[in-house]
């Protein structure tokens, strides 16, 4: 992403010349390149901006006008996220469509590998992120533009979208997750009590925090859509996210997550929806990971990120999900 | 039951000439538009190659102890990851998971190497 392109468009936009400075592609995020850049103009005016845009191969594909249009919901209201800017679904703006947002400063994010990655304020950051989470469930899915669904599809629906992914990108005989499918199909849970914006990717590592205890901003709503609130609960709480903590998120004991999503969300966690969707979470996660392993032996990608998708959260998720079925 | 290791290798390769080399060029330079991408990349691209290093040396006898161990129960379809993961799906019963899971805890045993703990329950 060459400055002169995006002085070329912000120049345009703002009526006058725009210097571009401090221009940074951020490292991991395989769904978007991310980008983040201060714009300046003689009048004075100064901007720091981030960038989210297609890249030429992606983890999983997503559409881009709909985690800005989630991003829109939520701007200036209790759940914190970045403040959108400008969304540009073709390619004449970023070079590929894309989005700008202002940068939260002084943010940061977890590593997948990071132990105890909120060191003392896990508590404090984990109540923040489980009531986040319930008010984002507490929301009309109309306002974030996402089309209207019958509860009774919800969980169908998901399964339908990670199976057709799982058979478009399979390589090779993968048994636990046709044994999961099976089981999944056999056990479909009861439709919500009503269909809630769900996240997609809700989880330790999609949201900046200060390193103080405060959580900043949730990102990376790409995989945005509308269904069971137990979908992005389950996400959230599962084992590869807690940083080999035994904790939901890295944060907090299970119960009080439970909790707390449950008091933000006005919705009671149904055991037989959440063992469902606990199972669903891993299947979802080792498709992601088959299409990131896929891509490389494709060809399409060499990106060292992609590698990883492919070897340790595979392997993790292999493992776990094994031992889910035998409990069973 | 992970990305295999000769398409490891040869996109690691490839990672190296277009990724990495004119990553580690930038590193350095605070000026260089891509160094936090740069610094990403390397990392991402050094624990990869460790991983695939382990892999080589493990999976000989991991492949031969999973083959004898489900031989038993599929004979000679036990020979051969693909093939064996097929066969004990086919068979199904606890028997044939039982296998399959010990295979996927022994993946994740050649991580232990890079200090990576078993995965831990959130419950």
């Amino acid at each position: 992403m060459p400055a002169e392109h995006l002085s070329r468009f912000l120049s345009a936009r703002w009526g006058e010349p725009v210097t571009i400075s401090g221009l940074k592609r951020f490292h991991g995020g395989s769904a978007r390149q991310t980008y983040r850049f201060d714009a300046t103009s003689p009048s004075g005016r100064h901007e720091a901006l981030v960038l989210r845009r297609d890249p030429p191969s992606s983890l999983i594909e997503t559409d881009r006008l709909a985690e800005y249009r989630a991003i829109e919901c939520f701007a200036g209201s209790d759940v914190p996220v970045p403040e959108p800017v400008f969304c540009d679904t073709g390619a004449d703006s970023f070079g590929s469509p894309g989005f700008l947002m202002r940068e939260v400063a002084g943010g940061m994010a977890a590593g997948l590998l990071e132990p105890e990655p909120y060191g003392d304020h896990a508590a404090s950051i984990g109540q923040q992120f489980f009531t986040a989470l319930g008010r984002i469930h507490a929301a009309d899915p109309a306002r974030a533009g996402l089309p209207a669904m019958d509860p009774a599809d919800a969980a169908s629906a998901r399964l339908a979208h990670w199976e057709a992914a799982f058979r478009a990108d399979a390589f090779r005989p993968e048994p636990l997750v046709e044994l999961a499918f099976a089981w999944l199909k056999a056990n479909m849970p009861p439709p919500p009590a009503r269909i809630s914006i769900v996240h997609g990717d809700y989880r330790s590592g999609n949201f900046l925090h200060d390193g103080a205890g405060r959580l900043l901003a949730v990102l990376d709503w790409e995989m945005v859509h509308p269904g069971d609130a137990h979908e992005d609960l389950a996400w959230a709480c599962d084992p590869l996210w807690s940083n080999f903590s035994g904790k939901a998120a890295a944060c907090l004991p299970l119960a009080d997550a439970v909790a707390l999503w449950q008091a933000a969300s006005g919705l009671t966690l149904n055991p037989v929806s959440w063992r469902w969707w606990r199972l669903f979470a891993q299947v979802q996660g080792l498709v992601i990971w088959i299409s990131a392993a896929r891509e490389v032996i494709d060809g399409r990608s060499h990106d060292p990120v992609l590698m990883f998708a492919g070897t340790i959260p595979y392997r993790f998720h292999s493992l776990t999900l094994a031992q889910a079925l035998e409990a069973l | 039951m992970s990305l295999p290791l000769p398409a490891l290798l040869g996109a690691l390769a490839a990672a190296q000439a277009n990724e990495v080399a004119p990553a580690l060029q930038m590193l350095g330079q605070p000026g260089a538009p891509d160094t936090n991408y740069a610094g990403g990349t390397a990392a991402t691209s050094a624990l990869i190659l460790m991983i695939a290093a382990a892999e080589a040396a493990a999976q000989p006898a991991r492949e031969q102890a999973c083959a004898d161990a489900a031989r038993p129960l599929i004979g000679d379809a036990a020979e051969g990851r693909d093939n064996r993961a097929a066969a004990l799906g086919k068979l199904g019963g606890k028997a044939a998971l039982a296998l399959l899971r010990a295979e996927a805890q022994a993946e994740w045993a050649v991580l232990g190497g890079l200090a990576l703990p078993a995965p831990v329950p959130v419950e």
